[in-house]
C-alpha cells in the first residue's frame, strides 16, 4: 500500500462502512439460522434416531457424510500445502493468502472431523479408536495423524501471527484485549530473539508438516479407500495420489475464492498477478489430475475385472452418471480448465473466480464418486445391488455443518490477525 | 521270453507284478486279533505323514486314544508333549455341498431365528444365480455365511481391534468396543457384515425386543434403543454360543438336504477335513488371499 492509498483510507472507509455492516449482519444471521437448523437435524437424526435417520443401508454403509469428510480433508490438505509455499518455501508472492490458507486448513479439518464423527454408530465408544490402536488399520493411523496434524496446524498459525497478536493485545480494548493477552501468555514485546526462535520453529514445523500432510494425512486418507481389495475400483496404487491431487485442486480453488471474494466484498484492491499465478497453478493441478484419472480408467478397464467394469459403467452410464459427467468431469475438470486455458478468460479475475467456484462445487461430486459407486456394485453375484441418495435429514445436517465451517472461519478472521498487514514488521516478510 | 518279443511291458505292468506278490492288507490284518480298520487307517495316514501331508504330532493325536484302547499296556510310544502352550483345541470350519443345496433358504430362516437379527440383516443368505440361456439353463444356489477367513480383511482394517480372530478360527466382534465406523463392511469381499440400525420386529412380533441376540453367549437383557449391539457391526460367528454348549450352528443343524458340514479342520480325520480334500472343493474369491474357512463342494 502506498502513501496515497493510506491517505485515502479514512474517506474510503466511511462510505462503505454502513453497507459493510448490513452485509455482515446478513452474513451472520443467515449462517446462524442455517447452523441452528443443522443442529436441530443432528439432534433429531443423529442423537435420537441414530443411523436409521440416513439413507444408508447394509449394502451402502458409507454415504454423503463420508464423502463430505474426505471433501474437507482434501480442502485442508490443499490449503495447508498452499500455505507451505509461503512458510516452507518462502514464496513471498503468495504471502497474502498464507495465514488465511492455514486458517482454512484448520477449519476444514474441524469440519471434516465433525462429519466423520456424525457418521459413527457409537459416538460413545469413539475414544476406543485412540486407546486401542490397530497397527494394520489405515483408519486407526489416520485418526492419530489427524490429531497430530491439527495440533501442528494450530501451532503454525499461532507462530505466524504471534507478533501481530502482541500488538493487538496492546491496541485493543476490553474483553478482546484480555483474550489476546492470554493468547500471547502476557508477553509484552516481540524481540529479535523471539522472532528468530519463531522462524526456526516454523521451519522445523514445516519440515515435519509437509511429509505429515502429504503422506500421513492426505495420502493416508486416500489409502483408507485404496487398501480395500474388496472394491477393485478403489484398490489401486494411484488412488491415494489422485486423492492428493484433487486435494491440491480444491485447496487452490478455495484459496482463490476466499481471497477474491473477501477483497471484493471489502472493496479492497486485488493482487491480480497473484490471482493469475494461482489460476495457473490450479490449471496445472487439474491437468495432472486429468492425466492420472486417465491412467486409472485405462488400466482399470484393461483388467476386464467384473466389479471394476461394473463400477465404471455405473459411474458413466447409470442414473447417477450426471454426478460423474456434470460434477467430476464438467465442473471440476473441463469447465475450469477451459477457462484457465483460453487467453481472454485466464486474464480476468472474475473468470478465475468462476473457475475456482466451479471446482469447489465440482469436487463434491469427485468425492461422492470415490465413495458411493464402488459400494453400489455387489461384492458377489446374487447379492443385492445398492441404491443410495442422501435423504433430507442428511442434506440438512450437511448444510448446517457447511454453515458451521463458514461461521468458524469468519470468527477466526474477525478475532485473529489473519490479514497480512503489509506495514507490519512481523510475519512472513521477516522469515525469508 | 522278453528277449525275442517286440512288445515291451509298460511301467504299469511292472507295478502290477509287484502288487501281485504283495499281501492284501485287509486279509492279513483280519487274521490278527486286533482292529483291522484301525490298522488300515494308520497305514494310509502313515503314508501321508511320510509324504509330508500330515504332521507327525497330528498323527499321534488322532490315533493315541484308539491305540491305547486297542493295545493297552503294550502301547508305549506317544505324541511328544510340546512344552510351549500352543493352541491345540479345535479350529472350526464349514463345508457346503452345492450339489446338495436346493436353495430352500432354511439356513437363512433358522439363522435369523437363532441370532434374532433385525430387519434388513441376515448373517446367512443364499445367493441365486441363473446360468446359461434357455433351454440350457441352470440355477446355482450359493449359501453364504461369514467365511471366517484366516486372513480376514475386516480384522485388518478395524481401527479399534474390536474385530478379531479367535483361536478357534472364528472372526468375532467385540460390540462393546466397536465404534460403528463400518470400515469392515466396506472391506469385506463377501458382504458378510451388517450394521445394526436399531430397528426391530416388535410391531409384527410381540416379544422380539424381550431378548437381545444371544451372540457370543452374552446375556444383554432386553433389546433397547441406544443399547449395544445397536450402532455396531454384527456378523455370523458360526453360532459361537451354540458351539460352546456342544451344538452345531443353526444353519448346519436345520439344512434339509444335509448340504452343510461343520467340524474341526485341525483334526485331519474329521468329516470336514476329508471333504475339504476333495477335488470338488473350492473357496470363494481365493485370489484375494483371505483364506476362507468355509469350503464349497461344486
Amino acid at each position: 500500500m502506498d502513501t496515497k492509498a493510506q491517505l485515502n483510507q479514512p474517506i474510503y472507509d466511511v462510505g462503505i462502512k454502513k453497507r459493510m455492516n448490513t452485509l455482515e449482519k446478513m452474513w451472520w444471521l443467515i449462517l446462524s439460522a442455517v447452523f441452528i437448523l443443522g443442529v436441530y437435524s443432528i439432534i433429531d437424526g443423529f442423537l435420537l434416531q441414530g443411523m436409521s435417520s440416513t439413507n444408508l443401508s447394509n449394502t451402502v454403509p458409507w454415504g454423503g457424510w463420508v464423502a463430505f469428510y474426505i471433501y474437507f480433508i482434501g480442502m485442508s490438505a490443499g490449503s495447508f500445502l498452499l500455505s507451505t509455499l509461503v512458510y516452507g518455501f518462502g514464496m513471498e508472492q503468495y504471502e497474502k493468502i498464507g495465514r488465511s490458507a492455514l486458517l482454512s486448513a484448520i477449519v476444514s479439518m474441524i469440519t471434516a472431523l465433525t462429519f466423520i464423527f456424525l457418521d459413527l454408530g457409537r459416538p460413545d465408544h469413539v475414544f476406543n479408536s485412540v486407546i486401542y490402536w490397530n497397527v494394520t488399520s489405515t483408519m486407526s493411523w489416520e485418526i492419530h495423524f489427524y490429531i497430530v496434524y491439527l495440533i501442528l496446524l494450530v501451532t503454525e498459525l499461532y507462530l505466524t501471527m504471534r507478533g501481530d497478536l502482541i500488538k493487538l493485545s496492546k491496541t485493543s480494548q476490553g474483553v478482546k484485549s484480555k483474550i489476546y493477552q492470554i493468547l500471547v501468555f502476557n508477553k509484552k514485546e516481540m524481540t529479535d530473539i523471539d522472532k528468530g526462535k519463531d522462524r526456526k520453529l516454523l521451519k522445523i514445523l514445516g519440515i515435519i508438516g509437509i511429509p505429515l500432510a502429504i503422506f500421513g494425512v492426505h495420502g493416508g486418507t486416500g489409502s483408507i479407500f485404496a487398501v480395500l481389495k474388496a472394491r477393485p475400483f478403489l484398490n489401486s496404487g494411484l488412488f491415494p495420489i489422485i486423492f492428493i491431487l484433487s486435494a491440491l485442486v480444491s485447496g487452490t480453488a478455495l484459496a482463490i475464492a476466499i481471497y477474491v471474494i473477501k477483497n471484493k466484498v471489502q472493496k479492497k484492491p486485488i493482487d491480480v498477478t497473484m490471482v493469475k499465478a494461482l489460476g495457473g497453478m490450479l490449471a496445472l493441478f487439474l491437468v495432472i489430475e486429468l492425466g492420472l484419472e486417465w491412467y486409472e480408467f485405462l488400466i482399470g478397464s484393461y483388467g476386464l475385472q467384473h466389479e471394476e467394469l461394473a463400477t465404471m459403467k455405473l459411474m458413466t452410464t447409470s442414473a447417477w452418471s450426471w454426478s460423474f459427467w456434470l460434477f467430476q468431469m464438467g465442473l471440476a475438470m473441463v469447465f475450469p480448465l477451459t477457462i484457465l486455458f483460453v487467453k481472454k478468460t485466464r486474464q480476468s479475475v472474475n473468470w478465475i473466480l468462476a473457475a475456482a467456484i466451479m471446482t469447489i462445487v465440482g469436487v463434491v461430486g469427485v468425492r461422492f464418486n470415490m465413495v458411493v459407486p464402488s459400494l453400489i456394485v455387489p461384492q458377489l453375484e446374487g447379492l443385492p445391488q445398492g441404491n443410495y441418495y442422501p435423504n433430507l435429514s442428511e442434506w440438512i445436517t450437511t448444510i448446517g455443518l457447511l454453515a458451521m465451517c463458514l461461521l468458524i472461519y469468519t470468527i477466526g478472521e474477525k478475532l485473529l490477525p489473519i490479514e497480512e498487514d503489509e506495514t507490519s514488521e512481523n510475519g512472513v516478510s521477516q522469515h525469508e | 521270453m522278453g528277449l525275442f518279443s517286440k512288445v515291451a511291458p509298460s511301467i504299469k505292468e511292472f507295478g502290477d507284478m509287484v502288487n501281485n506278490i504283495l499281501p492284501d492288507g485287509e486279509k492279513e490284518l483280519e487274521q490278527s486279533p486286533y482292529d483291522t480298520k484301525l490298522g488300515l487307517d494308520m497305514a494310509r495316514d502313515a503314508r501321508k505323514v511320510i509324504a509330508g501331508k500330515i504332521k507327525i504330532e497330528d498323527f499321534h493325536k488322532v490315533y493315541s486314544a484308539s491305540l491305547i484302547s486297542e493295545f493297552g499296556d503294550h502301547f508305549v510310544s506317544g505324541p511328544e508333549v510340546s512344552k510351549d502352550k500352543k493352541y491345540t483345541g479345535p479350529k472350526w470350519g464349514m463345508v457346503i455341498d452345492l450339489k446338495k443345496c436346493i436353495g430352500c433358504d432354511t439356513c437363512t430362516v433358522s439363522c435369523k431365528a437363532e441370532n434374532r437379527t433385525p430387519p434388513g440383516m441376515s448373517y446367512n443368505v443364499v445367493l441365486e444365480t441363473e446360468l446359461g440361456s434357455y433351454p440350457n439353463i441352470s440355477v446355482m444356489n450359493l449359501p453364504r455365511p461369514c467365511m471366517q477367513c484366516d486372513k480376514p480383511a475386516c480384522v485388518q482394517v478395524c481401527p479399534t481391534r474390536a474385530s478379531f480372530k479367535m483361536e478357534n478360527g472364528i472372526v468375532a466382534i467385540d460390540n462393546d468396543r466397536c465404534i460403528g465406523c463400518r470400515y469392515c463392511m466396506v472391506a469385506c469381499p463377501y458382504g458378510a457384515r451388517s450394521y445394526d440400525f436399531g430397528n426391530g420386529y416388535e410391531e409384527e412380533m410381540t416379544g422380539y425386543d424381550e431378548i437381545t441376540s444371544p451372540e457370543y453367549g452374552m446375556d444383554r437383557g432386553k433389546r433397547k434403543k441406544g443399547k449395544v449391539p445397536e450402532g455396531t457391526v454384527r456378523k455370523c460367528n458360526f453360532c459361537f454360543h451354540r458351539l460352546e454348549r456342544g451344538e452345531e450352528p443353526a444353519c448346519v443343524e436345520t439344512c434339509i438336504g444335509d448340504a452343510r458340514f461343520f467340524g474341526d479342520f485341525n483334526d485331519p480325520n474329521s468329516v470336514v477335513s476329508k471333504l475339504a480334500a476333495s477335488p470338488r472343493a473350492f473357496r470363494l474369491k481365493e485370489e484375494l488371499g483371505t483364506q476362507p474357512r468355509v469350503v464349497y463342494l461344486r
